[in-house]
């Protein structure tokens, strides 16, 4: 049994780290979590429960800053519902070891997305296709920095909305919010500035893993005395990383996530290979 | 028209912000409390309990039965706060499909927040 202050303190750091690279906690969380002895599926379970707290802390702020395209986001969530509800119930029927691969698999998958995209800048989208005009995606908004109205429109929402049952299925399949790959989707299938599209990944990501959570709950996966402290901590943990993300290098940040991602990515997958749990 | 439609945008998006915010706020109140109230009366931060054999629907009901009943206790107050987290996001969609339907009269967007609306309200009552 892991005991209160391991919990919370663990969760701290998970939502700390997590929030200052633009992500949730899950994804280093459930490593965590695993190796100080609770089994892959009640971490995953656990962990998607504080993902919901995550998302919709943070989306309040965010859609209040009239970034967030809410329209963007609820035509999405239709697809990642669906995929959160198909992943959540494989999980609950599938071994652990599978787990602990697929987990390092994808962390490995981000790490290499992260790299290479290094230096790769993100494109307006040109024309809109009828379908996406039809979906009325487009919107403005004011952009700090640059102290001016932008002014923006999505594009092949045809296909971003099908890719997101995918960015939903591992959300609900590893209990993480999967917001690194909802905000691929919409930055370089779709169009959307990279301001529009981590705030409305952040509302989408709240619904989809509401959605696993119902499965993990509905499986006798979740116990309220262990999410307690983990949804606290990793709260806490993210408004403080928040806060410090203004003072710190984007640059160093992203650095030190990346190698964090390898090697937690390695740890997992040298686990469930050798099945060594 | 499109200075109106604005309009109607902006007072969606914060009638949005705020019910993540009042359920965020209210869930950590709750859990807080529930865990200072354990550790009051056992002296121990740490305890554990399953819910077994309960949907989300199911969950919520029995939570809100002890609670209107009088029957607080430590894990009450846990029970309430992970039941409150898990609603705010369904609230959030419910109040958007109204905001299509009455306010914005779109019909588009009030079938898609319809559907995600009613494919949770088939998850909370999943076994």
């Amino acid at each position: 049994m892991i005991s209160f202050p391991w919990l919370f303190l663990v969760s701290l750091s998970a939502g700390f780290v997590g929030a200052m690279a633009g992500m949730g906690g899950g994804i280093i969380l459930i490593p965590a979590l695993t190796l100080m002895g609770m089994d892959i599926k009640h971490a995953i379970a656990i962990s998607i429960v504080s993902v919901v707290a995550t998302s919709s802390g943070s989306a309040s702020a965010y859609v209040r800053d009239r970034i967030t395209n809410l329209k963007v986001g609820m035509y999405l969530e239709m697809f990642t519902i669906i995929g959160s509800l198909a992943g959540a119930a494989i999980t609950v029927v599938s071994s652990e070891r599978p787990l602990f691969i697929i987990f390092g698999f994808v962390l490995m998958g981000i790490w290499g997305v992260m790299y290479t995209q290094r230096h790769m800048d993100w494109k307006p989208a040109k024309n809109p296709d009828r379908f996406t005009r039809w979906l009325e995606m487009e919107g403005a908004y004011y952009d700090k920095a640059q102290r001016q109205e932008v002014a923006y429109h999505g594009t092949r929402a045809w296909a971003g909305g099908p890719m997101m049952f995918g960015a939903g299925f591992i959300a609900g399949l590893l209990g993480v919010g999967a917001g690194a790959v909802k905000v691929l989707i919409q930055d370089m299938i779709m169009g959307l500035p990279p301001k529009v599209s981590t705030t409305t990944s952040n509302l989408i990501i709240g619904v989809t893993a509401l959605a696993g959570t119902s499965v993990y709950l509905a499986a006798g996966l979740i116990d309220p005395g262990l999410a307690a402290p983990v949804i606290l901590g990793v709260m806490l943990g993210a408004l403080l990383g928040t806060k410090l993300l203004v003072r710190i290098s984007n640059l160093m940040v992203r650095r030190f996530f990346m190698v964090v991602l390898l090697v937690l990515g390695a740890e997992m997958l040298v686990r469930g290979l050798l099945g060594a749990l | 028209m499109r200075k109106n439609a604005t309009v109607l945008e902006h007072r969606m998006e914060s009638l949005v912000g705020l019910i993540l915010q009042v359920g965020v706020i209210t869930s950590a109140s709750l859990l807080m409390v529930g865990l200072a109230w354990h550790w009051w009366v056992t002296g121990s931060l740490t305890f554990h309990y399953q819910i077994k054999d309960l949907n989300l629907f199911q969950f919520v009901v029995t939570d809100l039965h002890l609670a209107f009943t009088g029957q607080f206790r430590p894990r009450l107050f846990l029970s309430l706060g992970i039941a409150a987290l898990l609603l705010t996001p369904y609230i959030r969609v419910l109040v958007s499909v109204f905001f299509f339907a009455f306010v914005e009269k779109n019909l588009k967007y009030t079938l898609f927040t319809a559907f995600v609306f009613a494919v949770l309200t088939y998850t909370l009552f999943m076994q």
